[in-house]
């Protein structure tokens, strides 16, 4: 056979299965989104319908709570607050613990390998305490409650992340800068902080997305539409009673597609960070 | 060091420190002390010290041994398929027209909520409308009890898991062969290399850092996962799908706030998390990767 | 100057709307999904009526709202003003209930003109009650009926084919060894003729829902001549799962009998060990399964099924083949809030349980009434065919315990139920023991 033909043949091959591989991974969110915009006469049909034959907005707009999700608005806008507000607070401390442990050592591998491992913490080791804590200092359904709490991990994901970040940069650029008569924290705005913007950036795209995501915790330490985010809403039917199944896939879709197209756009940064740099994309 | 820089030094690490200390490290020997202790918060008279029996507990405990069961069963089964498809989705569509796009689209399970995976799951493994029986029927297939039975309902956690997390480990590798230089691999055909020598010599060596790095990340979380089993099967059918976090949370939140306990679990749970985490640090050579000490 | 005056006015006016804020007080309510939509509707008529409070409503799912609730009153935080709470948990959370009995004494005008406490079903009060003291009010006065497909057995060609295959009349069951032939005429797998997929749907999942499934085939042994000879009468905060002096009284004969008699059933349903109220609920109103015990508000949901109608021909209602179940709700207020709150509070689960609130919920949400004329007003019963039921199976249900310990013991049974069910362990009375003793462990104040 021709190398040409044969070559055509494989790739023909690859490009099955890279639908088919695509077609199972996405199924579960491509049902959700048709889901969200069934009437409930096709919620449960035998043959399943792949498409909604009657599409409709019922279960966004009009109908109760129960049947609808016009109470979303403020989960939503409890997720959006928690989550940008961790991403953000989580990139600033973590850069400048990052600094601290990159250029100076401090603390050595026991202070970093410390860190490190509170992104390992299972949150249902400590949830527990955390509930009874917080009852205590009445953070029970605060948004900073819950911001204080998630990041936790997220300071320890970005204290790895930008340290690698960091090493990148030469220390050539650091001597110039004394030589120039900077002092540190002169070296550090100046030099470090610009070149460590996309690292920056991968922890705050990474932090938000885990966070968004968050429900263990935020069912336990939150109570009703003041603090609790998506996630939390969601789980609101899981068992018990007849579920509306559109409303719940129309909240799912709400939940899923703030992030997915926020990774999408930033998926650049999403790589950088997860290859903790390593890797120059 | 100078004493400027020693200043700087300080105040930069002293957020994150003082940040862990209240956040984690309170909570932590919070949960350890009670850990000791008989507190239950619907009997309002708990909370003596009653030593290791907790401990002993666990062990006499069938509930908390099968569920020990089911988190091996996630790191054993669902992470190595997690690796292979992840590697595997890497090389299929590296180098086809269109690579950028299936990138793409195969980022957007990752970014899925478990919980709306599990919604998802109820749907689609309803054994009388669930489309997962419908395609059974195609290849002539009887229905599946999916979440009636241990094994399915085992499968079907295990099963989201993968969907939502390879394309973590995929992203992972497909940026390090992206980082590969494109004339290193030319190099090493000239040189006679076929496709597989090229892989072993010149791409594992790059990508063999990140494997390590996403397959520890992944065992470690895989003990975490909670989300899907609550939104699909409770646990059930028994104890089948219930993992040690899931069973902490029963035991220490949903039913009867028996905090002692839990917190005995949860230490334990803490325990193996460590001593994952450490083996990670080591295996990576982490020290040396972060250019913190020297490799001896 | 005119630019001061529009800004005076408008500094102003926010004032007035500040101190307006200031007047009102709020409330947080929290809510099953099962009472959410009607309370949500009450909240709105009290809110016109009242407009110095402000309701709000929060829904949780059964399985989180018992534990979210339990803490806030237990760590006495005061989150939640109002709530609906479950009655089988009386025990574990009358702490941080706000005793009504001696709040109504010190405060007897909050209670409405025409109010009439001695209306309330005595059962249904009982149940709202520990040690004497009322913590909350009745709401729902929940139990589970036996739904069939009335067209199906009332037809005639299924009546010959029943009768030429099991020698007898068809008939909606009275016994659970009835059911099994019945359920077997209408599972297609082995009987092609059957109109329906399934005979039964039945949820045995491994959540709360297996804990009140049990006692519908237990309750019938053990409130049966023999069983109460050899337990006692079913203590009212004990429930059918005990004896009458407060040890489990499964670990036997009986309680085996029990798991017998729905593991005899579960090959005419459809995955009975993975389906929960919504799978069964569905499976009924499209058709899939010929009877179906379920609760009284998943009738609305049958009424308004495309694939069961006419309803009135279609959905059959009688009592459970077993006993039923209790599953009322009552609507408690926190002892931990301050006197404000909780005299907005009170208030507001006073309007949700008057006459017209009662008979307005029953319409709209199909919520089981707790006061006895509604019971037996022609205007409910004609609204609602089950209501005419009611009265007789209340006299039967079995109840779930009360006690404290109540939710620790439900997490260990249902998984054991589970797993005796499926086969992972063996379906003997040395497993029922071992459970019971589990269940002892519990009670002796001790993991």
């Amino acid at each position: 056979m021709r190398p040409k033909t044969k070559r055509r043949i494989i790739n023909t091959i690859r490009y099955i299965f890279t639908i088919l591989i695509l077609v199972v991974f996405l199924f579960p969110a491509y049902w959700i989104t048709i889901t969200a915009f069934k009437p409930s006469s096709e919620w449960n049909q035998w043959p399943p319908h792949f498409w909604p034959y009657h599409p409709t907005l019922s279960n966004f707009f009009g109908g109760n709570s129960v049947s609808s999700i016009e109470g979303i608005l403020p989960f939503l806008r409890n997720s959006l607050v928690v989550s940008t507000a961790v991403a953000v607070i989580a990139a600033v401390i973590a850069l400048l613990a990052a600094y601290s442990i990159a250029r100076f050592k401090t603390g050595g591998m026991g202070l970093a390998g410390w860190i490190i491992s509170m992104r390992m913490l299972p949150p249902v080791t400590i949830v527990i305490p955390l509930y009874v804590i917080y009852a205590k200092v009445n953070l029970l359904n605060t948004w900073t409650g819950l911001i204080l709490i998630y990041l936790v991990p997220a300071i320890a994901l970005g204290v790895w992340i930008l340290i690698t970040f960091i090493n990148q940069i030469p220390k050539e650029l650091d001597e110039a800068a004394k030589i120039d008569g900077a002092s540190n924290l002169q070296t550090f705005t100046h030099i470090i902080l610009p070149l460590s913007l996309s690292g920056f950036a991968a922890v705050m795209v990474l932090t938000f997305i885990q966070t968004w995501s968050e429900f263990l915790l935020a069912t336990i330490l939150t109570s009703n539409s003041a603090a609790q985010t998506l996630p939390v809403y969601l789980g609101r039917f899981i068992t018990g009673y007849n579920i509306a199944w559109g409303a719940l896939s129309a909240a799912g879709l709400i939940t899923m597609l703030p992030v997915i197209v926020f990774g999408i756009i930033f998926q650049r940064y999403l790589i950088r960070g997860l290859t903790f740099g390593a890797v120059k994309y | 060091m100078s004493k400027s820089s020693r200043k700087i030094a300080i105040l930069f690490i002293l957020p994150v420190i003082i940040f862990y200390l209240v956040m984690a490290i309170y909570p932590f020997v919070s949960m350890v002390y009670e850990s000791f202790t008989n507190l239950n918060l619907t009997m309002p008279h708990s909370g003596q010290f009653i030593g290791l029996s907790n401990y002993f507990a666990i062990f006499q405990d069938p509930l908390a041994l099968s569920s020990i069961d089911f988190s091996a069963m996630v790191v054993y089964i669902a992470v190595p398929v997690e690796m292979v498809l992840g590697l595997v989705f890497a090389y299929l569509i590296r180098g086809l027209k269109g690579e950028r796009v299936f990138r793409t689209l195969f980022l957007i399970p990752m970014m899925i909520p478990g919980i709306v995976f599990g919604i998802a799951a109820q749907m689609i493994f309803n054994y009388l409308f669930g489309a997962a029986n419908y395609f059974l029927s195609f290849l002539g297939i009887q229905p599946i009890a999916w979440l009636g039975q241990a094994s399915t309902a085992q499968f079907v956690i295990i099963f989201l898991d993968v969907l939502q997390w390879t394309p973590f480990v995929f992203l992972i590798i497909y940026a390090g062969l992206l980082s590969v230089p494109q004339d290193l691999i030319d190099a090493a055909k000239v040189d006679g290399a076929n496709g597989w020598q090229a892989f072993l010599h010149v791409e594992f060596p790059t990508l063999k850092p990140l494997i390590y790095v996403a397959l520890i990340i992944r065992i470690i979380d895989a003990l975490k996962i909670f989300g899907k089993i609550y939104m699909t099967t409770w646990g059930g059918p028994g104890t089948a799908t219930s993992s040690w976090s899931f069973y902490i949370y029963k035991v220490g939140v949903s039913y009867g706030w028996d905090i002692g306990y839990a917190s005995a679990l949860a230490v334990i749970l803490l325990i193996v998390s460590t001593i994952l985490v450490n083996i990670l640090i080591k295996f990576l050579n982490l020290g040396e990767q972060l250019g913190i000490s020297k490799e001896t | 100057m005119g630019k001061y005056r529009f800004l005076l006015l408008v500094v102003s006016m926010i004032a007035v709307m500040a101190v307006a804020a200031l007047a009102v007080t709020t409330i947080s309510v929290v809510v099953s999904p099962d009472n959410g939509p009607s309370i949500q509707y009450l909240a709105q008529q009290f809110m016109q009526q009242n407009p110095d409070i402000k309701v709000d409503v929060t829904i949780i799912s059964w399985e989180t709202l018992y534990p979210r609730l339990l803490a806030d009153l237990t760590s006495k935080t005061g989150i939640y003003d109002a709530f609906t709470w479950d009655v089988m948990t009386a025990g574990a959370m009358h702490s941080g209930c706000l005793d009504l009995t001696q709040y109504f004494k010190d405060h007897p005008d909050i209670i409405p003109a025409g109010y009439d406490m001695n209306d309330l079903l005595p059962l249904a009060y009982k149940l709202g009650t520990w040690n004497g003291d009322l913590i909350g009010l009745p709401y729902y006065n929940n139990t589970m009926l036996f739904y069939y497909r009335k067209d199906l057995f009332n037809n005639p060609t299924y009546q010959q084919q029943f009768y030429q295959m099991f020698g007898r009349p068809l008939r909606v069951p009275t016994t659970w060894a009835e059911a099994v032939d019945v359920a077997r005429f209408f599972t297609q797998a082995y009987n092609p003729k059957s109109p329906t997929r399934y005979g039964i749907a039945l949820m045995f999942p491994t959540t709360h829902t297996m804990f009140y499934m049990f006692p519908l085939f237990f309750g019938p042994y053990r409130t049966s001549t023999n069983g109460i000879r050899e337990f006692g009468p079913v203590n009212f905060d004990y429930g059918t799962y005990f004896t009458s002096d407060g040890k489990p009284a499964f670990a036997n004969q009986y309680g085996l009998m029990a798991l017998e008699d729905m593991k005899a059933l579960m090959p005419y349903a459809p995955d009975p060990l993975g389906s929960d109220y919504g799978q069964t609920i569905e499976y009924f109103a499209q058709g899939m399964v010929a009877m179906c015990p379920q609760w009284t508000n998943p009738y609305l949901q049958f009424a308004s099924s495309p694939a069961l109608q006419p309803a009135s021909e279609k959905i059959g209602i009688a009592p459970m083949p077993g006993v039923s179940v209790a599953g009322n709700w009552a609507l408690g207020v926190n002892k931990y809030i301050s006197p404000e709150k909780q005299a907005a509070a009170v208030k507001f689960i006073l309007f949700c349980t008057t006459k017209e609130s009662g008979m307005a919920v029953l319409k709209k949400f199909a919520i089981a009434p707790v006061r006895e004329s509604i019971l037996d007003s022609p205007e409910a019963q004609a609204a609602i065919p089950w209501v005419s039921a009611l009265p007789s199976i209340y006299q039967t249900e079995a109840f779930r315990p009360r006690i404290p310990q109540e939710p620790q013991l439900e997490s260990i049974t249902d998984v054991y139920f589970s797993k005796m069910l499926s086969g992972a362990i063996p379906m003997t009375i040395q497993s029922l023991q071992s459970l019971a003793d589990q269940w002892n462990k519990v009670l002796a104040g001790g993991q």
